[in-house]
């Protein structure tokens, strides 16, 4: 992780990059495309963490065992937390970039929909008393959240006509990723990825024992 | 005084990559502190008991 953030920060862009540190220029976006490195990764992670949410839900539905529900919400806590970043650092990019920071562009648009969505499951989950109750109907509903997110994150963004990169009207004619950046990029966007699965699967187990740990003295009590 | 610091950073935008970094590893401190808090609440009542 060290690592991505030195080599994600300082590793130069250049017009024709010709030693292993150094970035191809993307026109338009020039340092600014560095924040591949660390807002795509946020949006990946929040996919990750409501799919986590979605199979915990699942386990919990068949076997009935409340580890299960403190296990999806442990995702669904996290997904909203780097939903929210992912939200937050586009706006900011968005602001320096396209001018403002909110347009109503089909990514925007979609991942405000998820926010509510996922939103709306934890205001759920923080109204219900009765843990079974709570750990059944979130479970029903982090299932049926989840068969939005391909739409919204995968599917959306990329027919409908937009400002952010991979849109319909893009004139790269495909994400981003696929083909401007360079090995060297590549390789620093790839590890960027892997070091923040970690980090979030490291979270999410402390996270989950903390609840199951807190449910059982509760109910010793 | 905010169309200066704007302006600075669309003249610097190395800068606007760093603040983005410094935006995420704030969103994760404030969950890792929640938890943190959490657990310090469990050991108080493991404590009491």
């Amino acid at each position: 992780m060290s690592f991505v953030i030195i080599a994600g920060i300082t590793f130069p862009i250049v017009p024709t990059p010709l030693y292993w540190y150094e970035f191809p220029n993307i026109p338009g976006l020039e340092e600014k495309a560095k924040i591949i490195f660390f807002h795509v990764p946020t949006a990946w992670i929040s996919v990750i963490a409501f799919l986590m949410a979605m199979i915990y839900g699942v386990k919990y539905l068949k076997n009935k065992n409340l580890d299960d529900d403190a296990k999806s919400a442990s995702a669904l806590q996290l997904g909203m937390i780097f939903c929210i970043l992912a939200t937050v650092t586009g706006s900011i990019w968005a602001k320096f970039t396209w001018g403002a920071f909110w347009h109503w562009d089909p990514r925007e648009t979609s991942i405000f929909i998820l926010l509510l969505i996922y939103g709306s499951l934890l205001a759920l989950r923080s109204a219900i008393e009765n843990e079974d109750k709570r750990a059944r109907l979130s479970a029903v509903y982090s299932i049926i959240a989840f068969l939005t997110v391909p739409f919204f994150i995968f599917i959306m963004p990329r027919i409908m006509t937009g400002l952010h990169p991979g849109s319909a009207n893009d004139d790269n004619a495909g994400p981003i990723v696929d083909f401007k950046m360079n090995a060297n990029m590549m390789l620093i966007f790839y590890l960027s990825l892997i070091a923040f699965t970690i980090l979030y699967f490291w979270i999410w187990k402390i996270r989950y024992k903390t609840i199951i740990i807190d449910e059982k003295i509760h109910k010793n009590n | 005084m905010e169309s200066g610091l704007i302006h600075f950073l669309e003249k610097n935008s190395i800068y606007i990559v760093m603040f983005i970094v410094l935006v995420v590893w704030i969103g994760i401190f404030i969950f890792i502190w929640n938890t943190d808090k959490k657990l310090k609440e469990i050991e108080k009542e493991l404590k009491e008991k």
